[in-house]
């Protein structure tokens, strides 16, 4: 038990609220990414590794780091390492800054936990040398980075999600066009949103990606309170994307409301499940790594 | 409503108590922000505000409770007036007590107060009253009460003045000092009803409809038997030593010629006295001749002798103003013209009367303009630069000029004096006068206007400046009178000859009170009514400026030091000679009452049953059926005469009982929502 404690140590690094108290993103990203890999028992095949596999023929346009110097000293040929799992493909993450994401009932907002996922998801493509880009989108499409791999587009990816601020409302049409757009080629594609949307809109939005070959992962954040609230009296709730105010009752918000946002996260579900993408409820109160392990598991035994 | 204990009042700081615990226990509705409200229910908002609502019921039945446990512990009374118990079935006595002058005459006033005191005797017990003097105006002696004893009281304090009663005035008084109420109105009219106190109009006399009721009128004839009297109807001074009073008697056609003493003295010392039969009906003349007066104000009093029924006005007072004549300077190049005869007639016979100095201006020594306060120039012409600026220093300095345009003035291109130019003289005989168009009546000059419109004069057409008054104009835009203000005084021009050369104005009988009335505003006096009916107002604007002091016949003032600087008017009540100080010195007033009250004479018994009958249609209230309710007045007179206390705080009681169910009930039922809503 005491070495479960001392291995899980570190993990209360993080939490979501520690996590909110480091300025850096990238810091949050490594410090995420790094503990939660070591804490791994060996990698698993999602699409970013570092077990070294064969070495191929150094061609224009690949990453000069990754030449292996020690073969061009014996051989005199340029090589370069090729890693397992390494599929030469690209990350796109997805990111809602709709102002609902700015809702947060214990000191870290959903927009906040998104860009920890993000960010952790791109650190650790990053490291198995994936192509990452980013799109920050509310009703348009806020901030768009193309996926890349080259030095410093980790750094770029990262900046850019960590200026994104909640703002207007989700739309997801304009974002997933324009996604389509620009990307024609085949890789994974990771929208981090509360998709406060009806299923239908998201069918029709996020299935001509599915359709055009894009692994989609939706990774639905949700605030504990909007899953499970919790009131005592009356309350006249704002909205913070219409500004509209209803005052609701106790009895209603505690039992109505549970079930209607339960029947909207299963009708999201069933969607993703019907476009054959993979649908994560995550509830930003819970440890990131948590959220992260969850899932590589839910992707490992999907094969 | 009163309060017997109110110190218990300050158990109204108790309704703060549930004031702050309803603070406490008062929810305000949480404000936050959500993602989104897409799955809630908006409806649920209609719960809080009902429940709010019955929240602040609650804690106001709870405020009022405690209120009304406060001020039953004050222990309310309610003060109540008899009258406000008044109903249809009560009945309002207006009693009218005549009080004018007449009133004096032999037991008329005695008889009056007895009427009244049977009518108040003869009051039910429901009834109530209010009591009226009236004289020139109608005063409340005693507001509605069913208090007979106050009544008789206020009655027994009553007395006759000397003005003089207009029923029709009476009764539209009256209108508006009686209380409506839903009483039955009943107006005792008690007094003498002389023929002369009848209204011109009849309809004056009916009394207003009251809440669509007629009053019923009862009218209290106080002699039925009226009884002679002679007076001195008017007292004239002429030739300033010869006084004819003229005597006359009322009423006194059964008495025959009577003879009487008449006596005059003057400033309280008798003069003269003759014996003389006077006619029984109509006017007798005295002259007392070779009178002498004193200077300045004299008291002149015809006195008849001996008394009669009504000796009040056995004697008339008048004032004969004995001052000498005011001089007048008068400008002239032709001592001996047409023109200054006109002037002289017409300044000699105005009231004031004036003398005239008449001075060539060839002689004329200009330190004596200031012995004159103003001065006329019969020809504006004759006004070399020598004496234009002399007169100009004298007006500047106070005096004030009244100048005609005479023949002189034609010949000259600028007016003297004014300093404009002429631009068209009166040197053409020929040319034919124009009459006069526009006359400005508000100027006390003109304020008399009549027969202006008949004068035709030829002018002289003069430039004037803005600041000019202009007061008479002749068609089509020509001045005719021009008034100048320079300095403190002012120039008074008549741009047409005063002779008969130019204007037909010196024949015209308008001259003479134009000349009176110029010469009053240019000397500034300011004329006194020196006699003056009783009960009318003397306006002490009239002596001279309101700052002065009255002294009444006996010898009271008036005015307090205070009212010596404010008072516009004072009524002038009692008979005799009233003193009036002001700056420019004494004045005597003569009051006497109205020579209409002198007459005794009733109106006919068919006129006043006319008059009753029109007004109410009904019987009149006899005096009689009065007078057997007299057996009533003992149980009326012991009335409480104090408002009777009537506690209410049973009423209060009742009021917490109901308020301790409602309170109950609405704080279970809140309870019960409270706990099934949420």
């Amino acid at each position: 038990m005491m070495a479960t404690a001392a291995k899980h140590a570190p993990m209360n690094l993080l939490q979501p609220t520690v996590l909110a108290s480091l300025s850096n993103l990238e810091l949050v990203a490594k410090a995420v990414v790094e503990g939660f890999v070591v804490g791994l028992h060996r990698s698993p095949k999602f699409g970013f590794s570092q077990e070294f596999v064969e070495y191929r023929a150094y061609t224009e346009g690949d990453d000069p780091r990754y030449v292996d110097w020690n073969v061009f000293a014996r051989t005199g040929k340029t090589y370069i390492k090729r890693f397992l799992g390494e599929t030469n493909s690209h990350l796109m993450i997805m990111l809602d800054s709709s102002a609902s994401m700015g809702f947060g009932s214990k000191g870290v907002t959903k927009l906040q936990y998104g860009k920890f996922l993000g960010a952790s998801l791109a650190y650790m493509a990053s490291r198995q040398h994936d192509a990452v880009g980013v799109m920050v989108f509310a009703d348009e499409v806020m901030e768009y980075r193309p996926p890349a791999s080259r030095s410093g587009s980790l750094q770029g990816v990262i900046h850019t999600l960590d200026k994104a601020q909640p703002a207007l409302g989700t739309h997801l049409g304009k974002p997933m066009s324009r996604f389509q757009e620009r990307i024609k080629r085949r890789g994974l594609v990771v929208v981090i949103s509360d998709f406060y949307c009806d299923a239908e809109e998201l069918l029709e939005n996020v299935r001509p990606l599915a359709m055009q070959g894009q692994d989609v992962v939706l990774f639905h954040l949700l605030d504990a309170d909007e899953i499970n609230p919790n009131i005592k009296q009356s309350t006249l709730y704002e909205d913070m994307e219409t500004g509209h105010s209803i005052e609701v009752s106790p009895v209603y918000m505690n039992k109505d409301y549970r079930e209607r946002i339960q029947a909207h996260i299963a009708s999201i579900q069933k969607a993703a499940s019907g476009m054959n993408a993979d649908h994560m409820l995550i509830n930003t109160g819970e440890p990131l790594d948590k959220a992260l392990h969850s899932y590589l598991t839910f992707r490992e035994k999907r094969g | 409503m009163s309060l017997i204990t109110p110190l218990f009042l300050l158990g109204l700081l108790g309704i703060a108590l549930p004031w702050w615990l309803h603070r406490l226990e008062t929810q305000t509705t949480e404000r936050e922000k959500f993602a989104t409200t897409r799955f809630l229910e908006a409806s649920k908002k209609r719960i809080h505000v009902q429940r709010k609502l019955r929240f602040l019921l609650l804690m106001a039945l709870r405020m009022l409770f405690l209120a009304l446990l406060a001020f039953a512990f004050a222990r309310p009374i309610l003060l109540q007036d008899p009258e406000a118990a008044v109903t249809a079935d009560t009945t309002h006595h207006v009693i009218v007590v005549d009080s004018s002058f007449s009133m004096n005459q032999g037991g008329k006033f005695a008889a009056a107060q007895e009427r009244a005191n049977t009518i108040v005797n003869g009051m039910g017990e429901a009834d109530i009253a209010s009591l009226y003097s009236a004289s020139t105006n109608v005063a409340t002696i005693t507001e509605p009460t069913a208090d007979a004893a106050a009544l008789a009281q206020d009655i027994s304090t009553l007395e006759p003045g000397n003005g003089r009663l207009d029923l029709g005035a009476m009764i539209s008084s009256l209108n508006g000092l009686v209380d409506v109420s839903d009483a039955n109105f009943v107006f005792h009219l008690v007094g003498d009803f002389q023929q002369t106190s009848q209204a011109v109009r009849f309809a004056d006399m009916i009394p207003d409809v009251i809440n669509g009721r007629p009053v019923t009128l009862d009218i209290q004839q106080a002699a039925a038997v009226p009884e002679a009297n002679y007076t001195v109807d008017s007292v004239v001074v002429e030739n300033r030593a010869t006084v004819v009073a003229n005597v006359r008697a009322f009423n006194a056609d059964g008495a025959g010629s009577v003879e009487r003493q008449v006596s005059l003295s003057i400033n309280g010392v008798e003069q003269q006295q003759q014996t003389l039969g006077i006619p029984a009906s109509g006017a007798y003349l005295v002259q007392f001749d070779a009178v002498t007066f004193g200077e300045g104000d004299n008291r002149v009093d015809i006195a008849l002798s001996p008394a009669d029924s009504l000796p009040q006005d056995d004697v008339r007072h008048t004032v004969f103003d004995n001052a000498p004549p005011a001089p007048v300077l008068v400008l002239t190049d032709d001592p001996s013209s047409l023109g200054l005869t006109y002037l002289r007639a017409a300044l000699e016979t105005a009231p004031r009367g004036y003398s005239v100095d008449i001075t060539d201006v060839s002689d004329f020594d200009m330190r004596v303009m200031q012995r004159y306060p103003w001065l006329i120039i019969d020809d504006i012409g004759i006004v070399n630069p020598t004496l234009d600026a002399g007169l100009r220093d004298y007006i500047n300095g106070g005096g004030s000029v009244f100048a005609a345009a005479g023949p002189r003035t034609g010949a000259l291109d600028t007016m003297p004096l004014l300093g404009t130019a002429i631009t068209a003289s009166v040197s053409d005989p020929r040319a034919a006068p124009a009459q006069i168009s526009r006359i400005d009546t508000t100027h006390p000059v003109l304020s008399d206007s009549s027969g202006w419109s008949a004068v035709n004069a030829r002018v002289v057409r003069v430039a004037l400046d803005p600041s000019d008054q202009i007061l008479i104009t002749q068609a089509p835009n020509f001045p005719v009178l021009v008034e100048r203000q320079i300095g403190a005084g002012r120039l008074l021009l008549l741009t047409t000859s005063i002779d008969n050369s130019a204007s037909d104005l010196p024949v015209k009988p308008v001259f003479v009170s134009f000349v009176a009335k110029a010469a009053q505003y240019l000397s500034n006096e300011k004329l006194l009514v020196k006699e003056q009916l009783a009960d009318s107002f003397l306006q002490l604007a009239q002596t001279g400026g309101a700052s002065g002091q009255v002294v009444d016949p006996d010898g009271e003032n008036l005015l307090s030091l205070q009212d010596t600087t404010i008072a516009q008017d004072v009524q002038l009540n009692k008979r005799g000679y009233y003193q009036v100080f002001t700056p420019g010195g004494e004045v005597l007033v003569a009051v006497n009452p109205d020579i209409r009250e002198s007459d005794p004479t009733p109106m006919p018994p068919a006129t006043l049953q006319n008059w009753q009958n029109v007004v109410a249609g009904t019987a009149p209230v006899e005096t009689a059926d009065l007078a057997d309710n007299a057996g009533a007045s003992a149980v009326a007179s012991t009335r409480d005469d104090t408002l009777e206390e009537v506690e209410i705080w049973r009423f209060f009681l009742v009021l917490l009982g109901l308020m301790v169910l409602a309170e109950s009930l609405l704080g279970n039922r809140y309870l019960n929502m409270k706990t099934g809503s949420f």
